[in-house]
Order: C-alpha cells, then sequence, then structure tokens
C-alpha cells in the first residue's frame, strides 16, 4: 500500500511539471501542444544518454536536461509554430503542426534510441532506472527528487512571476498581450520563455520517469492523455491549474489502478487512462474552463490575495 | 513491379476513403478530428470483434478467442472459396454494420465538445481516440490487441495469385461510391449548410441551424465513411493487429494528405492521397535498400516519420492552401443574401 | 502632432476606414464623435498599429510611423487606452503603474509613479488592491494613470467615459482638461458621450461608415447638421 502512495505522488509530481509547460504555452502562444508527452521522452533518453556516455547519474544530470529541453521547447517554437503564426496561420493549422512536430520527434527518438543500442551494443529500445535509485531514511529517491522539483518549479516560479518586473511583465502579457505589447513589452518573449520552461521541465520530469516504469519510444503516447487531462480539469487558463489538475489525475489514476488490480490482478494500468479520460470530459461537459475558472477558485484567489 | 503497383492503388483507395472522410469534417466542416485513426479501428473491430463473434458462436467452436476466431475464419473461409456470394453476403454485411456502428461512434465521441472551440474539438477527439485505441491494444480479448485475430478471406473464392487485385478493385470500387456519394452530398440542403457554415458561422445561425447538430452529423456521417476503410482493410489483411490502426497512419496521414491535396476540395484530396500513397508505399517498399544505402543505423520507418512529418510542416507554412486550391463556394443561400 | 493623410485599413481583408484625413493638434484636445461601427475604434488601433494598413499615411512629429510597430510607437510618446481591457485585472495597481514604466529606468518608474498619484490621488489609498477588483471609475483613472507614468505625449482614449455615471464622466472629462492644460499632454479622444466632450474639446471629426463626413472647430461640429441628424436625436434623449 505504501509502494502504491509513493508511485501516486511520483507521478503525480511529474504530471504536474508535464502539465505546467501545457498550460503555460497554452497561455502565451494559443495552441495546445500535442509533442508535450515526446518532450518527456525525449528527456529520458537524453538522461539514458548521459548515464551510458558521461556514466552521470540520471539525479546529477538534471542540470543538463533542464538546459537541453529548454532548447527542445524553443526550437518546437521557433521551427514548427512561429512561422505560422508570422502568417496568420488558423489554431487548427498550428495544432496540425504541433501533431508534425511530435511525429518529427517520434521518429528521431525512434532512430536515436537504436542509434545508441548500436553505440552501447546494448538495447535502449526499452530501459528502466529503478535499479540506479536510492533511499533516504526509507523513502524511494524518485519521491523525494520529484517532490523536489516541483517544490523548486514552484517556488521559483512564484518569485519570478511576482518578486521580479520581467515576472510581472509576464503575467501582463499572458492576461493581454496587445496591451502588454501597447505598454512596450515585447511579448514574444513572453513566448520563449513559457516554451523554453514547458520544454526543460518536460524534459526533467522525463529523466526521472524511468525511475517509475519502462520507457520506450512509443511511451508518449501512453501518457499523452494523462498530460491533458491534468491540464484541463485543472483549468487551462491559469498556471497553478496545472498543480491542481497534476494531483487530481496523477493520485486517481493510481489509486484506480490500485483497486482495480485488486480485482482483476495484474495489467491493469491502462484502465487508469479511462479514468484520465472520463475526468476530463465530466470537466468540459460541466465547466471548460477547468478548477481555476470557476467563481469558487476567484474567491480562494482574493482570500490568499494572489 | 506489378505487385507494388497494385499495393499502392490499394492504399490509394484505402487512403481516399478516409481522406475524403475527414475532408467532409475538416476541410467542409472545420472540424479538426484528430480521433480520425479511431473509427477507422471501429470498422475493423466489427470484423474482427463482432463478425468473428458471430461466427464462433455459428460454429460453436470452444476455446479462448484468439485461437476460435483462428478456427471460425478458416471454416468460413472454405465455405467462402465454394460459394462467392456468401462472401460478397459478408462484406455487404460488415460495411453495412460499420456504417451504424462508425455513426453512432462518430456521434457519440464529438458529444462533449461539440459546443466548444477548435481547440477542445481536437484535444477531446484525439484523447478520446487514444484511450479506446490502447486499451483495445493491450486487453487482447476484445480484437485480440497486441496478438491479432484471424479473419475469414471474403474472396476465398478467387484463385491466390489474383486475390491481391481482386481487393484492389474492390477498394477502387467502394473509393468511387464514397467519392461520389460525397459530391452529391456536398450539394444536398446539407452539404450547402456545412459550406457555408465555414464562411459564415453567424450566417448559419441567423438560419436558424444549430451548429452543434451540424458537428455531430457531420462527424456521424465521416466516421460511418471512414470505418469502411477499416473493414476493407481487415478483410484484405485476413486479420485484425490493433498496432495497424495507430494515430500515425489513420490520423495523421489523412491529414497531411488533406493538407497536400486542397483543404475543401475533393479532387485535390484524392490526388493527395495518390502522391502520398506512392511515396510512403514506395519508402515502404525499398526501406532496406534505403537503410543499406544511406548507411542508416536505424529502421527506414524512423525516417519516414520524420520526413512525413517535416513535409507537413513545410506545406502548413508555404502552400497550406494545398495543390488544388479550394474553389470559391457562393451557395445560393449566401448568394442570394449576399445580394440582397 | 499627428497628421494622417489618405488613411485606408481595416482586419484582413475587410475595409473599414476609408480615405481618412485628420490632424491632431499639439495642445488641443481632438475628439471623434460617429455613430457605432462607423470606424473609430478601428481609426485609433490604426494610429497604433493594431490593424492592417493598406494605403495612406500617419505622420507622427514629423516622422512616418505609418509600418511603426506599437512597442516602438510607446517609446515615441505615444498611448493608447483602448476601450475595455485597458489595466491588467490580474495585477495590482501598484504592478499596473510599475509595467506602465517597464521601458523606463528603475529609479525613473518610482519617481514617474508618485507623480502619477499626485494627478490621480483616488488610488493612493487602493493601491495593492488587484486591478480587477475596481470600480469603472477607478479603472479609467488607473489607465489614465499608467499613461503619465509612461511620459505620455500624445493620449489615445477610446470612450473613456462609457459606462461611467456623469458625475464620474465629468470628474474624467476633467482630468483630461487638467493633462491637457498642467502636463502639455494631447489628448485624442472618441466618445459616445458626444456633447459633453464636444464642449471640452478644441477640434471635433465626425465619421460616418469608415469616412470623415466633418472636421474642424468642435464649437461649429456641434451646431453642425449632420450632428444634429445623426446624434441628438439619440444621444440627447440619454443625457436628460
Ligand atoms: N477585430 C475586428 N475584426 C473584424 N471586424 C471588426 C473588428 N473590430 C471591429 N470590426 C468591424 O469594424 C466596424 C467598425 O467598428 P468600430 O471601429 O468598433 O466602430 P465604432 O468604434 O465606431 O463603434 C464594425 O462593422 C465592426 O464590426
Ligand atoms: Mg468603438
Amino acid at each position: 500500500m505504501i509502494d502504491v502512495v509513493i508511485g501516486a505522488i511520483v507521478w503525480s509530481n511529474l504530471l504536474v511539471l508535464l502539465a505546467l509547460g501545457l498550460t503555460m504555452t497554452y497561455i502565451t502562444t494559443g495552441v495546445p501542444n500535442f509533442a508535450q508527452a515526446s518532450f518527456a521522452i525525449i528527456g529520458s533518453y537524453i538522461a539514458l544518454t548521459l548515464l551510458r556516455l558521461a556514466e552521470l547519474h540520471p539525479y546529477l544530470s538534471l542540470p543538463v536536461t533542464f538546459i537541453l529541453g529548454g532548447i527542445l521547447g524553443l526550437l518546437t517554437y521557433y521551427l514548427a509554430l512561429k512561422p505560422l503564426i508570422k502568417r496568420k496561420a488558423s489554431i487548427e493549422m498550428l495544432m496540425i503542426a504541433t501533431l508534425a512536430w511530435d511525429l518529427i520527434l517520434f521518429g528521431i527518438t525512434g532512430a536515436y534510441s537504436e542509434l545508441l543500442s548500436s553505440i552501447t551494443k546494448k538495447t535502449e529500445t526499452l530501459f528502466v532506472f529503478t535499479y540506479l535509485d536510492f533511499e533516504f531514511y526509507g523513502l524511494p529517491g524518485r519521491l523525494i527528487v520529484s517532490s523536489l522539483l516541483v517544490l523548486l518549479t514552484i517556488l521559483g516560479l512564484y518569485l519570478l512571476l511576482y518578486k521580479t518586473k520581467f515576472g510581472i511583465a509576464l503575467r501582463a502579457s499572458m492576461e493581454n498581450p496587445s496591451l502588454a505589447e501597447a505598454m512596450g513589452i515585447n511579448v514574444e518573449n513572453t513566448r520563449l520563455f513559457s516554451w523554453f520552461l514547458s520544454g526543460a521541465l518536460a524534459c526533467m520530469a522525463g529523466s526521472v520517469l524511468p525511475f517509475l516504469q519502462e520507457i520506450v519510444p512509443q511511451t508518449g503516447y501512453f501518457i499523452i492523455v494523462s498530460i491533458f487531462a491534468a491540464s484541463i480539469v485543472g483549468g487551462l487558463y491559469h498556471i497553478l491549474g496545472a498543480l491542481i489538475g497534476g494531483y487530481i489525475i496523477g493520485i486517481s489514476e493510481s489509486l484506480f489502478t490500485y483497486v482495480l488490480s485488486i480485482f482483476l490482478g495484474p495489467g491493469v494500468l491502462v484502465y487508469s487512462k479511462v479514468i484520465s479520460l472520463l475526468m476530463m470530459i465530466v470537466t468540459i461537459l460541466i465547466h471548460p474552463k477547468g478548477i481555476t475558472g470557476t467563481e469558487l477558485w476567484r474567491k480562494v484567489e482574493r482570500w490568499l490575495n494572489l | 513491379m506489378v505487385e507494388l503497383i497494385t499495393l499502392i492503388l490499394f492504399f490509394f483507395a484505402l487512403y481516399t476513403i478516409v481522406s475524403l472522410s475527414l475532408n467532409l469534417e475538416f476541410g467542409y466542416g472545420g472540424i479538426p478530428n484528430f480521433g480520425k485513426a479511431l473509427y477507422v479501428l471501429t470498422g475493423a473491430v466489427v470484423v474482427g470483434g463482432i463478425l468473428n463473434r458471430l461466427l464462433i458462436w455459428y460454429f460453436g467452436i470452444e476455446g479462448d478467442f484468439i485461437s476460435a476466431s483462428s478456427i471460425a475464419a478458416y471454416k468460413m473461409t472454405e465455405l467462402i472459396s465454394q460459394n462467392p456470394l456468401l462472401g460478397l453476403g459478408i462484406f455487404i454485411f460488415c460495411v453495412l454494420l460499420a456504417i451504424v456502428a462508425g455513426a453512432i461512434v462518430g456521434a457519440l465521441s464529438i458529444l462533449p465538445s461539440a459546443k466548444l472551440k477548435e481547440d477542445y474539438l481536437g484535444v477531446t477527439l484525439l484523447a478520446i481516440s487514444e484511450v479506446v485505441y490502447l486499451i483495445l491494444f493491450y486487453n487482447t480479448e476484445i480484437v485480440g490487441g497486441y496478438y491479432g485475430v484471424s479473419t475469414p478471406d471474403i474472396l476465398a473464392f478467387i484463385p491466390g495469385e489474383y486475390r491481391m487485385y481482386a481487393y484492389t478493385v474492390l477498394g477502387l470500387i467502394c473509393a468511387i461510391i464514397v467519392y461520389l456519394f460525397l459530391e452529391r452530398l456536398l450539394n444536398s440542403p446539407y452539404g450547402r449548410i456545412l459550406r457555408g457554415h465555414r464562411e459564415n458561422e453567424d450566417l448559419i445561425k441567423a438560419f436558424g441551424r444549430d451548429v452543434m447538430k451540424l458537428r455531430v452529423k457531420t462527424m456521424a456521417i465521416g466516421s460511418a465513411i471512414a470505418a469502411i476503410a477499416g473493414v476493407i482493410f481487415v478483410f484484405y489483411s485476413a486479420s485484425v493487429v490493433v498496432n495497424a490502426f495507430n494515430r500515425v497512419e489513420w490520423t495523421f496521414y489523412p491529414f497531411l494528405i488533406v493538407l497536400l491535396g486542397g483543404k475543401g476540395n475533393n479532387r485535390g484530396v484524392v490526388l493527395g492521397a495518390f502522391i502520398f500513397v506512392l511515396l510512403k508505399m514506395l519508402i515502404d517498399f525499398y526501406k532496406f535498400d534505403i537503410k543499406y544505402l544511406l548507411h542508416l543505423p536505424f529502421e527506414a520507418v524512423w525516417l519516414q516519420y520524420i520526413i512525413f512529418g517535416i513535409l507537413a510542416l513545410l506545406i502548413l507554412c508555404y502552400k497550406p492552401e494545398g495543390i488544388l486550391k479550394e474553389r470559391p463556394i457562393f451557395t445560393p443561400p449566401i448568394k442570394s443574401r449576399i445580394n440582397e | 502632432m499627428i497628421k494622417v493623410e489618405k488613411l485606408n485599413s481595416g482586419y484582413g481583408k475587410l475595409q473599414i476606414l476609408f480615405d481618412i484625413d485628420l490632424e491632431v493638434p499639439k495642445g488641443e484636445i481632438t475628439t471623434i464623435v460617429g455613430p457605432n461601427g462607423s470606424g473609430k475604434s478601428t481609426f485609433l488601433k490604426s494610429l497604433f498599429g493594431l490593424t492592417d494598413i493598406y494605403s495612406g499615411s500617419i505622420i507622427y512629429e514629423g516622422k512616418d510611423i505609418t509600418y511603426t510597430p506599437p512597442h516602438e510607437k510607446t517609446k515615441m510618446g505615444i498611448s493608447y487606452l483602448p476601450q475595455t481591457n485597458n489595466v491588467f485585472t490580474n495585477l495590482t495597481v501598484r504592478e499596473n503603474l510599475r509595467i506602465a514604466g517597464y521601458i523606463l529606468e528603475r529609479d525613473e518608474v518610482e519617481e514617474r509613479i508618485n507623480f502619477a498619484l499626485e494627478v490621480f490621488p483616488e488610488l493612493k489609498d487602493i493601491l495593492d488592491r488587484k486591478a480587477g477588483s475596481l470600480s469603472g471609475g477607478q479603472r479609467q483613472m488607473l489607465a489614465m494613470a499608467t499613461a503619465l507614468v509612461r511620459k505620455t505625449k500624445l493620449l489615445i482614449l477610446d470612450e473613456p467615459t462609457a459606462q461611467l455615471s456623469p458625475k464620474l464622466a465629468q470628474l474624467i472629462f476633467d482630468k483630461i482638461v487638467e493633462l491637457r492644460d498642467s502636463y502639455s499632454i494631447t489628448p485624442l479622444l472618441v466618445e459616445q458621450n458626444a456633447k459633453r466632450a464636444l464642449e471640452i474639446s478644441d477640434i471635433g471629426y465626425m465619421f460616418v461608415s469608415g469616412r470623415v463626413v466633418y472636421g474642424g472647430p468642435a464649437k461649429a461640429l456641434l451646431n453642425h447638421e449632420k450632428f444634429q441628424s445623426y446624434f441628438l436625436g439619440i444621444v440627447g434623449v440619454e443625457e436628460c
């Protein structure tokens, strides 16, 4: 049972990191990024590469993954989206562009996994890091590290968004880009920032993911629904939505799988996606703006004076 | 060589059917249906999941679903080889069933988001399609999952060496019927409203048509058509393997075709399907030569994904209207309104 | 101050404005009136670079700024306050003022904020409230205060008194006059409150269906037959 709880928290932490990026880029660029899960898997392979070729433990390589992930996010924006935005492409076209980019990343991941296999002479198409994990007073490293990552991200974002001039400008541009532009703020910077952070957080999440489950190039297809569910349930128009949605979806998925496995035995992980899908659909039916879009949330926010 | 050409024509027929249905939804109706693969898969489930169970029950076969399916498929194929009408009957039965199932699945899956903006539509359709796919893939008891199940060969009465040609002809006939049906449909009152819907949503509201109803109807029709392609594909391969109905092959590629040919132009889409399938089949057919020639340290299929992804981005950026531009359509009711 | 010649603009393929000629003299209040949908807001947006301009020119202090991007115009001392959403509702009043000085040096910002608060002392007590929770009048004053922080020379206002009580509207009009008289800012406004706006204005323009039908002294426009036929019937009743 304790393993289930730990697994639930780790998975939720990773979902929060993944959903945060999705929500931020949605707010700044207005397009749901279908390549978000592929960012994570690329993060997994970056960590694997650093482990194999530089003998760097995945936890220690997190800073490198962060930066490489950020670059990946920026490339996504520059190569797949910006040229279209400049030509005033419609939202459908932008969505297809992220799907196309997702396919490109999938192709690259698959090709790279085989290339890496031929270099290391091991099968790298399927791998885990679980055997590398440490324990600290009985708590598994993945729990500590993923929780720290979320904590640091939230703290960093809070300080940045509320205490710096750049951060205030960011919040301003997210709320009303044209007015921000009128203030002399270069709104493009907001986009660049959000894509950098989105890629960076997703890749870090991806390098912790192999401590929790097997990774194959197709893993992205397995987790994309959970990420979208987290962002939508929490609310796509509010950064904090990702935090709330991430925990709701992560914990529901894990507990549901646990209960189901008691009745049906192992191999039921896939049904956890049904829960995410249902929660997402219910949200869309009742309140498409999600939890952070409700009147109740606004009251909570006022009360917290956020 | 003849084999390759036949193969190209067969997949050309399949992709034409699916892309035309996508063009109805996306090109004319403006619905970004990122769940397209689900409806092709629905056709496969009709054969692998429903027809097989009926046959197992009819022949009274015992045992687990996958092996029972093999026996049932074998027995049925034997019967068909003696009786052509039986094969065609089963085909038509499955197509009709797929049309009904496709329409239901299509209508149901758009219901949650039918009133919302395009981004929510696209995300929801993709999510539903992915989850159903994953379940059918991992649960081997529904349609065989990753193991797959055998299905009867409905053209077993045709000698082995001509079988592939026959399936190609069958596919092409279906594609032609779908094309003609859609052309007629687009000139019906419904079709005019649909085309007008994209030109001006307010105008349609003024006409008293509910956008939601229009979307549900369009998805039902489009999905019913896509399911037919699933049926043909399954009978051709004489088996259902769920991986064959993945998002890349049956959602992304049809979008690529529609963009390539020209969205909102059925003739363009047919042309797009041809060019795409030609490219894809050449890569598939020569994948070992490509791998060897370029000294690729990986399978050529990954390269194919990268190439088609880049191609899609290039089209979006430099030729978003496609090869054949959509004809400016002023449907009669709108024309009269403008003249008022 | 700003001179517009033969301006044709709109949204994409939809042309809204046709051959607009208009001049805003320095140190005078210029008001544009006209029926709903006549393109007044579109004109202000065109000045600021938020529409598609097909032809014509906009000259600001002798420089051609027809195709200058908005944030550059901000740096040149042009402020544009749209009809709605002219403050950031998720930011506090203080943050709004700070962000208004985004392009200035750090020390200068504080100085400018203090100055803006002197002109709008009403804002002093609500500095830490979120702008989203302010009343309409407070919001409008905050919007104008942000323009002051930015060292504005030309202040473009789109219906600043819309949905305000007559008393508050008068307060805003008084502030506009004060801005011109004491702080040498040139206001250019669009107003539905046409009569009262023209009364404080020096120059008046009237738009109908995307064209200028009158341009000249504001007082003369008040008595112009076109103005009377289009407006006084409607606005006059509202104002009684
Ligand atoms: N963003 C926009 N896109 C397309 N058309 C617009 C847009 N904004 C306004 N319009 C159209 O431009 C015309 C003029 O509108 P506007 O400039 O707001 O008039 P006014 O401010 O004088 O009431 C109207 O017909 C309106 O429908
Ligand atoms: Mg207006």
